[in-house]
């Protein structure tokens, strides 16, 4: 075969995004100068992600410094004293140049310490520790949420695209693409909590139930462990609200791309020889012609992801949910440095490793860009 | 000859014809309707102060006998908690979240646009890959993140914000201008032109621009509709218009206090704004269709 | 030498594609037939409706646009067009078969090669009443009907995907898919058109090969007329979504009467290097506006009054002949 007529032209895969949640057109390019193996490929996609991590880590460090305004004066609050100050510059070395800086953070960075937080007054590393997982919680079961009904709608109403179904879904995806997600938190919890009142309204689990010993930091999944099903079915209904303000948008975002998708995809040769063939219609359906039209989907799940992390922010806000976003709005506002810092970095960590998780499932997913990156 | 060839050829966007781009636009019902709600809100945020039934409701204004009333014939969507019409200062709110999208995306398009014609068509390596990786790190964190972080780091006012944004906005810019011309940097048109000696500038705006045009247009009017959400958000927290400005984040966060009860407050104030990102959603999709290549 | 009794009959179909300017009528009344065992080709140019006329048979047509508005498919005696839905897999999987313009399209990219072979092969056994095939039967099925066309090392191929192997190969692989039982009419699509042309005459050859040998009627779509000359034994020839003529082979290559043929067989390089004429003048007619009467008139050099106004239909020009211009009747 001619393996070599292959090697070192460029790939495009191009992945165009209905509705328009941020990315219109996502184009991945592969660029298959090397015969990479699955692992070589991991490994440089983690040293670019640490790469991009570093550069992160200076922009917003040299943002947080050459701000107008004394961090240590806005920790301290009016009533401190200079001398007070004064201590507190030099303990955080606010008084060195700022590469110095940056090099005291990152030294400290390399042996897990995040730095101190100036409003809570706590290690960061211990608050992350503390709120991160309600977030996590949060996102994931929202991600899933999205998930599910994303593909199932996408897949019905491209199968049965301008029926009333597609009519239907396509009227409802215009108002989740078009509702942000905190005004989607509020209408939920008019309706169904002060309007309805069947689901509680803010917090994880009610005030008077204990939360169960905590193993992973997920309430749902710590009491299922511990047994108690009344604080995991309490839990749940609690998230339910949230989660799904959250993933509105993106049922509605994944719905179109996979619909669209779908369309794509069953007007294909391929298809339609799989037809003629006599392959029966289910299984050209639920195989050959969902596998291929799920690589788009797949493909936009990692930035999914970080945007509902992103609107986890502002939704954790409405439902008083004890979580890093909130933790993280409140850092923010009283221009916490070494908070933000860490705040904008766990962010960005997260963002990366579901990238590179999403670019795995595609690569299996598509044996063209698998076998492009083992060089044919 | 090759001028010739190369005139061809360099319109491998499609020349623009005005009738029938507004055909294929307007066979999409929805995409008219976005737009015909876009320009009725435009012009009430234009003419705003001529308008509005109370347009001195969307400054420092207290009227408290009139304070927390429901929608009716003389306030349509009812009375704040001083008393000031929530209709006139959702007009308002709109300049604010207009003027925001506007000067955002006339700050970072051409930044993006620059860059990501030089990162596509450059023969330098390194120029590529630099212009690319300070893209990445942008584009590392949700532009909601960074936004909030740039915002609460300065000072919270609409004017940061707008900074702010902008700053997240480029990049996106910049990697689908990148795509497109790295993908044509090696067409003959390119090639010709490269040929008969035409300046870089020059091919890049003249032969390689023109074919992002439709992407590109597409993708402003679906941000449109994404920064006014950001902006939305930013002023929801509490870093956007300040008070006692009309923001129409701003305005959902304070109304949500007083929920159930006073639902007027928040609940108008939200579907203004879901309304606005509905219309721009609505005319992106039938910009797409208009730039899209007929299949027969 | 082939039996007469009439395995295809396509009967007056006329099918128009609604597109936004209006309806395209591109099938305008086309009649053919097939005979058991024998061997058809169907010339004509691009976009003159050929692909239109097999999709209709296969009941693929992708509907709305398309739209059959006239005439009828017999497929055995029984009208295809009437079928039920559930109806129509029964004669995919055994009866009727079907080879695409372009394997480059027409395997599925995300699948490999074996797990698409096999799933076909087993629904066609199932169809012929053979329930219960095992998995080292079926892969064994599959590959020696991978060596059937001239595959090489059917063993690895089952294993790839679709983008490891060259045009040829890929071709291959939809002959296998295609005769993958004993079909008993097989409708070729221009199938090596995108092929070199060294491995055209590999496959052609090939195909016509597995095709005498299981006895399966073809349909074979082409322009070109050297293919039709060598593999079949009929002839129709098409223009703008009718059949304008049918012969014998040998007969249509001696004797060509539509002016349509006449000019498309002197476009034909001849060896003995008489020099190549002009051709035909003109393009093929716009869909939406067809012209009226005789489809041809616009571009015929022997054109008269009545075929501006009336559509010719088939005349009998000898036993086997069969023309529609009326130079040859009224």
């Amino acid at each position: 075969m001619n393996r070599r007529s292959r090697v070192g032209k460029v790939r495009k895969i191009k992945v165009t995004v209905e509705g328009g949640w941020v990315f219109h057109t996502l184009t991945f390019s592969l660029y298959n100068i090397q015969e990479y193996s699955m692992l070589k490929y991991i490994g440089l996609r983690l040293i670019h992600s640490l790469f991009v991590l570093f550069g992160l880590s200076l922009l917003i460090f040299f943002i947080a410094r050459v701000m107008p305004g004394d961090p240590a004066r806005v920790a301290l609050g009016p009533l401190a004293t200079e001398e007070q100050v004064q201590k507190l510059r030099e303990e955080i070395h606010l008084d060195k140049p700022f590469p110095v800086q940056y090099y005291y953070w990152l030294r400290s960075l390399l042996k897990g310490d995040l730095g101190r937080s100036l409003y809570t007054k706590r290690p960061i590393v211990k608050d992350l520790n503390e709120y991160l997982p309600a977030t996590l919680e949060l996102v994931l079961c929202s991600f899933i949420i999205s998930l599910v009904f994303g593909q199932v709608t996408g897949v019905l109403a491209g199968y049965f695209r301008n029926s009333w179904f597609d009519g239907l879904s396509r009227l409802v995806s215009y108002i989740g693409v078009a509702t942000p997600s905190f005004v989607m938190a509020i209408f939920l919890l008019l309706v169904f909590s002060h309007i309805l009142g069947f689901i509680p309204a803010v917090g994880r689990i009610s005030i008077i139930l204990r939360p169960p010993p905590r193993v992973t930091g997920f309430i749902i999944l710590d009491s299922l462990i511990a047994g108690q099903f009344k604080v995991a079915l309490n839990g749940l209904k609690h998230i339910i609200l949230p989660a799904l303000s959250l993933a509105v948008a993106h049922i509605a975002q994944e719905g179109r791309v996979t619909r669209s998708s779908i369309v794509d995809n069953i007007q294909k040769d391929y298809v339609a020889t799989h037809v003629v063939h006599g392959v029966p219609t289910r299984s050209v359906i639920f195989k050959y012609l969902l596998k291929p039209s799920l690589i788009p989907t797949v493909s936009i799940m990692g930035l999914d992801f970080a945007f509902i992390i992103a609107n986890a922010f502002l939704v954790e806000l409405v439902f008083m949910w004890p979580g890093f976003a909130r933790y993280a709005v409140t850092v923010m506002l009283n221009k916490d440095l070494n908070a933000i810092v860490a705040v904008v970095l766990i962010v960005g960590a997260t963002f990366a490793i579901v990238n590179l998780i999403v670019d795995i499932v595609v690569s299996f997913l598509d044996p063209r860009i698998r076998l492009q990156r083992r060089g044919g | 000859m090759a001028g010739k060839d190369m005139k061809s050829n360099r319109v491998y966007a499609k020349r623009v014809n005005i009738s029938k781009s507004w055909y294929k636009f307007s066979r999409n019902p929805l995409s008219v309707l976005g737009l015909t709600v876009l320009i009725i809100i435009v012009l009430a945020a234009i003419l705003a102060p001529y308008i509005t039934p109370y347009p001195e409701h969307a400054g420092p204004y207290t009227n408290f006998p009139e304070s927390g009333q429901p929608p009716n014939l003389r306030h349509f969507f009812g009375t704040d908690t001083v008393g000031r019409d929530v209709f006139s200062r959702v007009i308002f709110g709109y300049r604010f979240s207009l003027l925001l999208a506007v000067v955002v995306i006339s700050l970072s398009v051409p930044l993006g646009i620059i860059l990501g014609l030089i990162a596509g068509y450059t023969k330098r390596k390194w120029l590529e890959i630099g212009i690319m990786r300070i893209t990445d790190i942008f584009l590392a964190v949700p532009p909601l993140v960074l936004a909030l972080a740039i915002t609460a780091m300065l000072s919270p006012k609409l004017l940061n914000q707008m900074m702010a944004i902008s700053l997240m906005w480029w990049p996106w810019y910049c990697r689908l201008v990148y795509s497109v011309t790295s993908s044509l940097r090696n067409e003959y048109f390119v090639h010709d032109a490269e040929l008969t000696g035409a300046r870089k500038g020059f091919i890049m705006i003249r032969s390689i621009l023109p074919n992002c045009v439709g992407p590109i247009l597409t993708k402003i009017t679906l941000d449109m509709g994404f920064v006014i959400i950001l902006g939305a958000s930013l002023s929801f927290i509490g870093l956007g218009v300040q008070p006692p400005k009309p923001g129409l984040g701003t305005m959902v966060a304070d109304g949500a206090k007083r929920l159930p009860a006073e639902w007027w407050m928040t609940v108008f104030p939200a579907l203004a704004i879901v309304l606005v990102i509905l219309s721009f959603n609505l005319i992106g999709d039938g910009l797409r269709d208009m730039f899209a290549v007929e299949e027969i | 030498m082939h039996t007469k009794s009439p395995l295809l009959e396509i009967k007056d179909l006329s099918v128009s594609f609604k597109v936004f300017e209006g309806d395209l009528k591109v099938l305008n009344g086309v009649n053919l037939t097939i005979n058991e065992g024998e061997k058809v080709g169907l010339v004509g140019e691009t976009g003159c409706g050929k692909t239109t006329t097999i999709k209709s048979v296969l009941r693929v047509l992708p509907s709305p646009p398309a739209r059959i508005t006239g005439g009828e498919i017999f497929y055995r005696g029984r009208d295809i067009l009437k079928l039920k839905k559930r109806e129509i897999p029964s004669i995919r999987r055994g009866e009727i078969s079907a080879i695409f313009q372009d394997p480059l399209t027409s395997l599925n990219p995300v699948f490999t090669i074996g797990y698409q072979l096999q799933e076909i092969i087993k629904h066609s056994l199932r169809q012929q009443g053979i329930e219960e095939v095992s998995k080292k039967e079926l892969k064994s099925r599959a590959a020696s009907l991978l060596k059937e066309t001239g595959m090489p090392d059917p063993e690895r191929i089952l294993k790839s995907y679709p983008i490891q192997l060259s045009g040829g190969m890929r071709q291959r692989v939809c002959i296998s898919e295609a005769l993958r039982v004993t079909v008993k009419l097989l409708l070729a699509d221009e199938p090596t058109t995108n092929l070199d042309v060294t491995i055209q005459d590999q496959i052609l050859r090939r195909l016509d090969e597995l095709v005498e040998k299981r006895g399966t009627s073809i349909l074979f779509i082409t322009h070109s007329l050297g293919v039709v000359r060598h593999l079949t034994h009929r002839v129709y020839i098409m223009y703008a979504g009718n059949i304008v003529e049918t012969a014998h082979t040998k007969e249509l290559f001696s004797n060509p009467l539509h002016p349509y043929t006449r000019g498309l067989l002197k476009t034909v390089p001849k060896l003995t290097g008489e020099g190549v004429s002009e051709g035909i003048q003109g393009r093929i007619p716009n869909y939406l506006n067809p012209p009226e009467g005789c489809r041809f008139h616009p571009r015929c050099g022997d054109k008269m009054e009545i075929c501006i106004n009336k559509k010719p239909p088939l005349f009998n020009q000898g036993e086997n002949q069969m023309v529609a211009c009326f130079l040859y009747g009224r």
